[in-house]
């Protein structure tokens, strides 16, 4: 697979993002903060409702990522929360090439990759490397 | 207000995990991410794991998992976890996720049983106009039980945010 530099994956959206989403993921991960699933935990905390967790959206980029450039060849994956991320959410991952940088193993990729709501507002940024 | 940093370089944790199949398997499912790899071990093996990888960020996850008692005899205690310590001097804020980053070494793989030791590595403090941010950065270092060799090592950043007192 030829990578270069100014390469740009295909964008996908996840989404909308729902409750169950948000439950499933605190059951594969084993967050239970209330603030992620009691509405009524939530609201007393002077939220609108019930918000995902960061490492949601991380492991949805981290899978777009890695859908592009391959599951045996990430070496780095860094992310950055900056908002929230609500149900009804639409998000749309994005990634591009940035570099190739030598390593041990060959040639690597390194790639910015950025999560956006439906709002515009990035919810992750992220910084990856992949041997390629 | 000067953070406490006395706690650079303290272990503030240690625990053993066994990965296992269905975990990784179902932690693949919640992340929608629908490369055969994370289920069929014949997949796994025909793109060049050992055997069922986990997702890239399970290691933030695993040791919900699988930190079974009898695998943690013989682990050094490492008492109270200094990150609250310095947390608990803070007073009220909100705590917030504000990185993660992941290095692998190796992929980490089902069958695996991995020792994890947390080092604080950083504190330091921001300040805007209106609030005092508190970061406390914690790597963990994954080892291979068997091996001693290094698999992942994840940095976590935790803030505490306050607003300065008017």
């Amino acid at each position: 697979m030829g990578v270069s530099v100014g390469d740009v994956a295909e964008p996908r959206t996840f989404g909308p993002v729902t409750r169950t989403d948000i439950v499933r993921y605190a059951g594969a991960s084993g967050d239970f903060n209330p603030i992620h699933h009691d509405e009524t935990f939530a609201t007393a905390a002077g939220f609108p409702t019930v918000f995902s967790i960061g490492m949601y959206q991380a492991a949805l980029l981290a899978t777009y990522a890695t859908d592009w450039l391959g599951a045996e060849t990430i070496r780095r994956f860094t992310v950055r929360f900056s908002d929230q991320v609500w149900p009804g959410d639409v998000l749309t991952c994005s990634g591009r090439v940035v570099g190739i940088e030598p390593s041990e193993e060959g040639p690597t990729a390194e790639v910015e990759l950025t999560c956006t709501r439906q709002t515009g507002a990035t919810a992750i940024a992220a910084t990856a490397a992949f041997v390629i | 207000m000067a953070v406490d940093t006395g706690v650079i370089g303290k272990v503030s944790g240690r625990r053993m995990v066994a990965v296992e199949r269905s975990p990784v398997s179902v932690f693949a499912q919640a992340v929608k991410d629908g490369d055969r790899v994370y289920q069929d071990r014949r997949a796994a093996q025909a793109a060049g794991f050992s055997d069922i990888p986990a997702p890239p960020t399970f290691p933030f996850a695993m040791p919900y998992w699988g930190s079974y008692p009898e695998l943690q005899e013989g682990l050094e205690p490492t008492g109270a976890n200094p990150m609250w310590e310095v947390m608990g001097k803070l007073g009220p804020g909100l705590i917030l996720h504000g990185e993660q980053e992941f290095t692998y070494h190796r992929p980490v793989v089902v069958g695996d049983v991995l020792r994890g030791e947390d080092v604080i590595t950083d504190v330091y403090e921001r300040e805007s106009d209106t609030h005092v941010m508190t970061f406390i950065v914690t790597d963990t270092t994954w080892t291979d039980a068997s091996s001693g060799d290094v698999v992942v090592v994840t940095r976590f950043n935790l803030i505490h945010r306050a607003r300065k007192p008017t």
